[in-house]
């Protein structure tokens, strides 16, 4: 049973790593590259996030509450008390964590079907509180003119992050890589067996010594603090946010998304499929049909979840255990 | 006077959230499909019905056979489509038609555009007599439509031999087929029947609010608010749970402003999920139920 490094899985990871690290110095400035590929792990980041949660067997349609309040939260505070966008994020994600709390005390005896609709509608209500609380949040106007990240300054040089796509495109690597070890450590640790053993069989679970509530509680403040972060680093990011921007179903759909064609059980699953899907969209699919490119997420759900529920992760996963 | 005009503007949108609701508590009923795609569909019955109005001048009455047809067509695909879906069958199908809903808003997007259309209505408001009180021919439809198709349903589903197999069906899936009922042609009738209700809902939805690609979601939440309150195949309970939310909004609308009636159904939805999830209406089962 010693698993070598040889494996494909550890493999690709390794060489898709190195790719990303590399690739701005063979590519110089291409800004559609930078662009698109920050975009990518920026998705890659919330779904790994979402996951996080998935993984207890209960789907959320509304990762978009945690996401547009960590969003204002960060844009908020940046806005009126003028802090660094660095503490900002942090409070967006805390406000993201928050809302997740009301989640816990209000859905906690909430299963599969009655979860999911409940979250699709609580969606609703920060976002009509925001669009109607004009005097503080602006609006359906949104909150405009956001300040990007500062420069740091690593010894004498000096990083411009707001301005640089290529320093944009770095943080949002490490961001990604962040998340994907937390991700990675919640599969592979001992909590991550409770949470399995949640998804499959909760009773039985709890006979074991699972605490049930507890353990999908803070499962899921997790992952709304990371989700929280996500819309905080987005704001900055764009320097523009508005409720039907942050509270839309594309960003509680897409995550599923893309967690669901990339395998949903695999540690790198959800990012994988952020790194096919959306370079495809934005390419390919975006040159072919301006206005209606979403399409293509819809299809992928409707087709991984008849032909191959367990992701295309999958694949590569259970020849390695057949061998 | 302004009460009672408020009243009736609720009674009529009310007539509307159970016309909108019918097709989905039939089909949920029946096959424990979640079609969250629901409010999609009937906006492209809406669609469809704008189409024929505006560019074959055809009369509004006109179109609503037209739609029903279709939607029968393209809500029996959906059936053969879910058919496939997996365990567990509830949350699954709740996944596949999130995605159906996703691909149907972006193609109503590319074929309609982002534009807010609604067919308009040229006949003026009726007055009714001895009151000031205005009815428009909208109005009239709307309670009329909403008030047959419920009709139709309880007979068809109280009356009929039919009935009788689809309602044995939706108390208790194995028992029917014990019974000897055919449940997967239950479910096929379920979903035609269910597409012919959506068919009719969608010309109304054109002619009662704007249409536009994302708007969908919404009528779902109404559906499946209303579903729930009224508890699994109570098709009178479905009219009174149309009535309540209509009233609800409207109040709030009145009391409050438009921006928070977005508000209203997403907290009756969630209040009904913690409260009551097998349904307001619903009586204590008479038996004990088995576990599993």
């Amino acid at each position: 049973m010693i698993r070598t490094a040889t494996s494909p899985a550890v493999l690709g990871f390794t060489a898709a790593l190195l790719f990303f690290i590399f690739s701005p110095f063979l590519l110089q400035d291409n800004a559609v590259y930078y662009r698109v590929m920050t975009m990518t792990f920026f998705y890659g980041a919330l779904a790994l996030a979402w996951n996080l949660y998935a993984l207890t067997g209960n789907i959320s349609l509304g990762h978009a509450a945690f996401f547009g309040l960590g969003a204002y939260g960060s844009a908020l505070l940046s806005h009126y008390w003028h802090l660094s966008p660095w503490a900002t994020v942090l409070f967006g994600g805390m406000v993201g964590a928050v809302y997740g709390l009301l989640w816990t005390v209000a859905f906690g005896c909430l299963r599969g079907a009655r979860f999911a609709l409940a979250t699709l509608a609580s969606v609703e209500i920060p976002r009509v509180i925001i669009d109607n609380w004009e005097s503080f949040t602006f609006g359906s106007l949104g909150v405009v003119g956001i300040t990007g990240f500062s420069a740091v300054r690593v010894g004498s040089v000096s990083i411009a992050l707001g301005e640089s796509l290529k320093a944009q495109y770095y943080l949002l690597l490490c961001c990604t890589l962040v998340i994907l070890l937390i991700h990675r450590q919640f599969i592979k640790s001992k909590w991550g067996w409770a949470v399995r053993a949640l998804r499959e069989e909760e009773t039985a679970a709890s006979m074991l010594g699972v605490n049930v509530h507890f353990t999908r509680s803070v499962t899921l403040l997790l992952s709304a603090f990371l989700t929280g972060l996500c819309g905080g680093v987005y704001a900055h990011l764009m320097g523009l946010i508005e409720p039907p921007l942050v509270f839309s179903l594309h960003i509680s759909a897409l995550p599923l998304v893309l967690t669901m064609f990339g395998g949903r059980y695999l540690v790198c699953g959800p990012l994988l499929g952020a790194l096919i899907l959306y370079p495809l969209d934005q390419v390919l699919f975006h040159s072919l049909l301006p206005v209606g490119h979403s399409i293509l997420y819809g299809l992928i759900i409707i087709v991984t979840l008849l032909f191959f529920p367990h992701g295309i992760g999958s694949w590569v996963q259970r020849r390695r255990t057949f061998s | 006077m302004v009460i009672l005009q408020l009243i009736i503007n609720a009674f009529s949108l009310g007539s509307f959230y159970a016309l909108v609701a019918l097709g989905f508590a039939l089909i949920f009923g029946v096959t424990h499909a979640f079609n969250l795609a629901h409010g999609e569909l009937i906006l492209l019955g809406g669609y469809l019905a704008y189409t024929l109005a505006g560019q074959m001048q055809v009369p509004f009455l006109g179109t609503l056979p037209v739609t029903a047809l279709a939607m029968v067509i393209i809500a029996i695909l959906l059936q053969k489509l879910l058919r496939r879906v997996g365990q567990p069958y509830e949350l699954n199908t709740l996944v596949v038609t999130f995605g159906l809903a996703l691909v149907l808003q972006n193609t109503m997007l590319m074929l309609f555009s982002a534009d807010y259309r609604i067919i308009q209505s040229a006949a003026p408001a009726i007055e009714l007599p001895y009151t000031q009180l205005l009815l428009t021919r909208t109005q009239v439809i709307l309670i009329g439509t909403s008030l047959l198709a419920t009709t139709a349903l309880y007979i068809l589903l109280r009356k009929t031999f039919l009935g009788k197999a689809l309602r044995a069906t939706i108390q208790d899936r194995e028992a029917a087929k014990l019974a000897g009922i055919n449940v997967r042609r239950m479910s096929l009738v379920g979903f035609a029947i269910g597409g012919a209700l959506i068919g009719l809902a969608g010309p109304l939805y054109a002619r009662t609010t704007y249409l536009y690609p994302s708007g969908g979601t919404e009528a779902s939440l109404i559906a499946i608010i209303i579903t729930i309150f009224a508890g699994v195949g109570r098709i009178r309970g479905i009219l009174l749970g149309g009535w309540a939310l209509g009233i609800a909004e409207s109040t709030t609308v009145y009391a409050l402003g438009t921006g928070w009636r977005e508000l209203v159904s997403a907290l009756v939805l969630i209040s009904l999920l913690l409260l009551k999830p097998q349904g307001i209406l619903s009586r204590k089962p008479k038996a004990a139920r088995l576990p599993g």
